[in-house]
């Protein structure tokens, strides 16, 4: 049962907020609004003046659940959001997949699908015990086939993103205790079908996900994220602390699309990473380790080190005489964070937001991909003045509550796990070693010899798929149209023989880059064809990488027997970098930002040389090309 | 604050109408917001907003602003 909260210390505060950020930073860490509180809020944030993003939202469900938008609309107005919410009709679910239906008219940037259980088959609105084994082999196996069946109609219906929910069970496991024993558990039954479930989306479903709301009940309790009442007169089961919790947990995705993904949390050490100041107090006197409060830093190191493991770099950011740190890194017994995990360190005494610039220069990222956790409320109101872009994490007024500080912000949420994320630390430490090679070698072309580059190149490789998406979605800098595909749009494209999807890894003597370029190119079927995106990793700018790719490009265009390539420069206010790409590399202004290279010409002439060897990537290709 | 003024501020707020526009004399078949999604609503703000908890039969029962405020208290 939903019990009456006390308003949370924050509330007033926040109503006082004088904008968005300060407005969220005083709701932190998030505790359960009552109703009004959400309803005062929303007013509030609706009263600010800054621009947002319209989210057009699509709700399908076989549940009641209006009772859930004004949690929608307020979680979206904290994020910068304004939500157009489609809800289909109660129970209509699979007859949205109509172009008739109002799902195709809504076109929504993000639609949750809410089913029960017992959607998946009827049988399971009664308890599992009743079936045979092999009925439930059976069961489970047709119920992922006939859910994916469905999903992969409603992925044909509707662009965005798609997101499954399976309403969490009511009843704790119908064995009892035994459960956890019985070679028939329920809950070994429905953990099997959700792996299944996710396994058959992750290989054919690219955009679908499917959301485990269980993990809901594991952090609210089952009595916290349900309300009975509820439930049994009107077909709404949650709780208002449930509400809130699911609109939150599922918004999340829409955030993660409409803001981009923090790609670095730059932290302070002092009293953040460790209790205490390592000048004054030595790495001995410390609190890190077995004993409150060192646990607690312990903890929040342990939450950072499986962030970086799942692709976010962390950056030391510190005021300080970098040998002492240096001192804890390599030498304190219980710092789980060693300098091998830092992709890059900015310890002196300058002020932190000039050492976020160069950070950000450093790792070639935008300032507004990073996040500053620093306890001191000076430095963090210094970022955030002179860098509004930097995600400023509020600093936990209860110490017990930092390794949690990072757990509500969606923008580090990822989609997929690639093998670039998982090594993308590593990747940074070669370039800071192939940077130091550059300043002992004589000049540009010696350095670029020396690295003893190898361009690996595939055209129309499904199993990159997920890596070029999230190429397409994250780089700025390098990138001549910056479109942003989720991955059902490059499946298409890989799919339509119209389109080529290209794209290169780079390796040499510090390292493997993994996949860092991309080329979209449509029209390839006819005579000619446009380049509709061409980019790179920032991780590989200034190699002339680009070069090497965009001949290899062309010469395969040329073989294909195009006559012309068109091109575009379309500006935004990070790719400046890329203004005279186009021209530097012998295409022709026909009119601003459109460029054209005619195939027949001589325009092998006009490309920079670039020392790098290519070869093409092993069974990648359909031979279209 | 009394409970009646305190009722009036959390009806204003679920149904989004003026608080003028509730009396002591207002019904559920008398104000055109307060439809069965709004009663919920309400429930749940009333919920929160008196720290009573509402049983099922109380829910349904309370569609008034009299009925309300017999069960939360006329303060």
């Amino acid at each position: 049962m939903s019990r009456a909260e006390p308003s949370p210390p924050g509330l007033d505060a926040a109503l006082a907020a004088p904008d968005r950020a300060a407005l969220r930073a005083e709701l932190a860490p998030r505790t359960p609004l009552a109703p009004a509180a959400v309803a005062r809020l929303t007013q509030r944030l609706r009263g600010f003046a800054a621009p947002r993003t319209p989210l057009r939202l699509a709700v399908l469900r076989t549940y009641t659940t209006e009772l859930l938008r004004p949690y929608w609309i307020f979680e979206a107005l904290l994020e910068g959001l304004e939500l157009e919410l489609y809800e289909a009709p109660y129970g209509s679910v699979w007859t949205e997949t109509d172009p008739r239906a109002g799902l195709a008219a809504h076109r929504p940037e993000l639609t949750v699908v809410c089913l029960r259980w017992e959607d998946l088959d009827p049988r399971l609105a009664a308890p599992l015990q009743g079936l045979a084994a092999d009925e439930r082999r059976a069961l489970a196996d047709a119920a992922v086939a006939q859910l994916s069946g469905g999903l992969a109609a409603l992925r044909a219906a509707t662009p965005g993103t798609i997101v499954l929910t399976l309403l969490p069970h009511r009843f704790a496991a119908e064995l009892g205790a035994y459960d956890a024993m019985a070679e028939h558990s329920e809950a070994g039954f429905r953990a099997d079908l959700k792996r299944a479930l996710a396994a058959r989306l992750r290989a054919e479903l690219p955009g679908v996900y499917f959301d485990d709301l269980d993990a809901l009940i594991e952090q609210h309790g089952r009595a916290g994220l349900l309300d009975r009442r509820l439930w049994q007169t009107s077909r709404f089961p949650f709780s208002t602390a449930g509400a809130q919790a699911v609109a939150r947990h599922l918004l999340r995705y829409a955030v993660l699309a409409a803001r981009g993904p923090l790609k670095c949390i730059a932290l302070d050490a002092d009293n953040t990473l460790w209790g205490g100041v390592v000048g004054e107090d030595g790495p001995d006197g410390l609190a890190l380790g077995p004993e409150y409060p060192g646990t607690v830093y312990a903890d929040f190191q342990r939450r950072l080190l499986a962030l970086q493991q799942r692709g976010v770099l962390l950056a030391l950011c510190s005021k300080n005489n970098l040998d002492d740190v240096r001192a804890v890194l390599r030498g304190h017994p219980h710092q789980l964070l060693r300098e091998a995990h830092f992709a890059a360190m900015r310890v002196n005494w300058e002020p932190k937001s000039a050492n976020l610039r160069a950070l950000a220069a450093e790792l070639n990222l935008g300032l507004d991909a990073f996040a500053l956790v620093d306890d001191s409320p000076h430095e963090r109101a210094e970022v955030a003045a002179a860098l509004p872009m930097v995600e400023v994490v509020p600093f936990p007024a209860q110490l017990v509550d930092l390794p949690h500080c990072l757990d509500e912000l969606p923008r580090l949420e990822i989609l997929a796990l690639t093998d670039e994320d998982r090594r993308r630390t590593a990747l940074y430490a070669g370039e800071r070693a192939r940077q130091a090679a550059a300043g002992q070698a004589g000049n540009v072309d010696d350095w670029l010899r020396s690295l003893g580059m190898v361009m690996t190149v595939g055209a129309d490789v499904s199993r990159h798929l997920a890596r070029i998406a999230q190429l397409t979605q994250k780089t700025n800098q390098f990138n001549l149209t910056t479109r942003r595909y989720g991955e059902d749009a490059v499946r298409r494209m890989l799919d339509d023989p119209d389109w080529l999807v290209a794209d290169f890894s780079l390796a040499d003597v510090y390292g493997d880059s993994g996949l860092v370029g991309v080329a979209l190119v449509r029209g390839v079927a006819g005579a000619e064809a446009e380049i509709d995106t061409f980019l790179m990793s920032c991780r590989v700018i200034g190699r002339r990488a680009e070069s090497a790719f965009l001949a290899w490009l062309l010469e395969r265009l040329a073989a294909r027997g195009l006559r012309r390539v068109e091109a575009q420069y379309v500006e935004t206010a990070k790719n400046a970098l890329v203004r005279e790409f186009w021209s530097a590399h012998g295409f022709s202004a026909v009119a601003p930002g459109r460029f054209s290279l005619d195939l027949n010409g001589d325009w092998r002439a006009a490309l920079p040389a670039a020392p790098i060897e290519v070869r093409a990537s092993n069974g990648g290709g359909d031979g279209s090309l | 604050m009394d409970r009646f003024e305190q009722l009036r501020e959390i009806m204003a707020l679920t149904f989004d109408v003026p608080p003028e526009s509730i009396s002591a004399a207002t019904t559920r078949d008398s104000l055109a917001k307060w439809d069965s999604l709004a009663h919920l609503n309400l429930m749940l703000a009333i919920e929160d907003g008196f720290g009573v908890t509402l049983t099922v039969d109380e829910m349904s029962e309370m569609t008034s602003v009299a009925a309300i405020l017999a069960r939360v208290g006329q303060g």
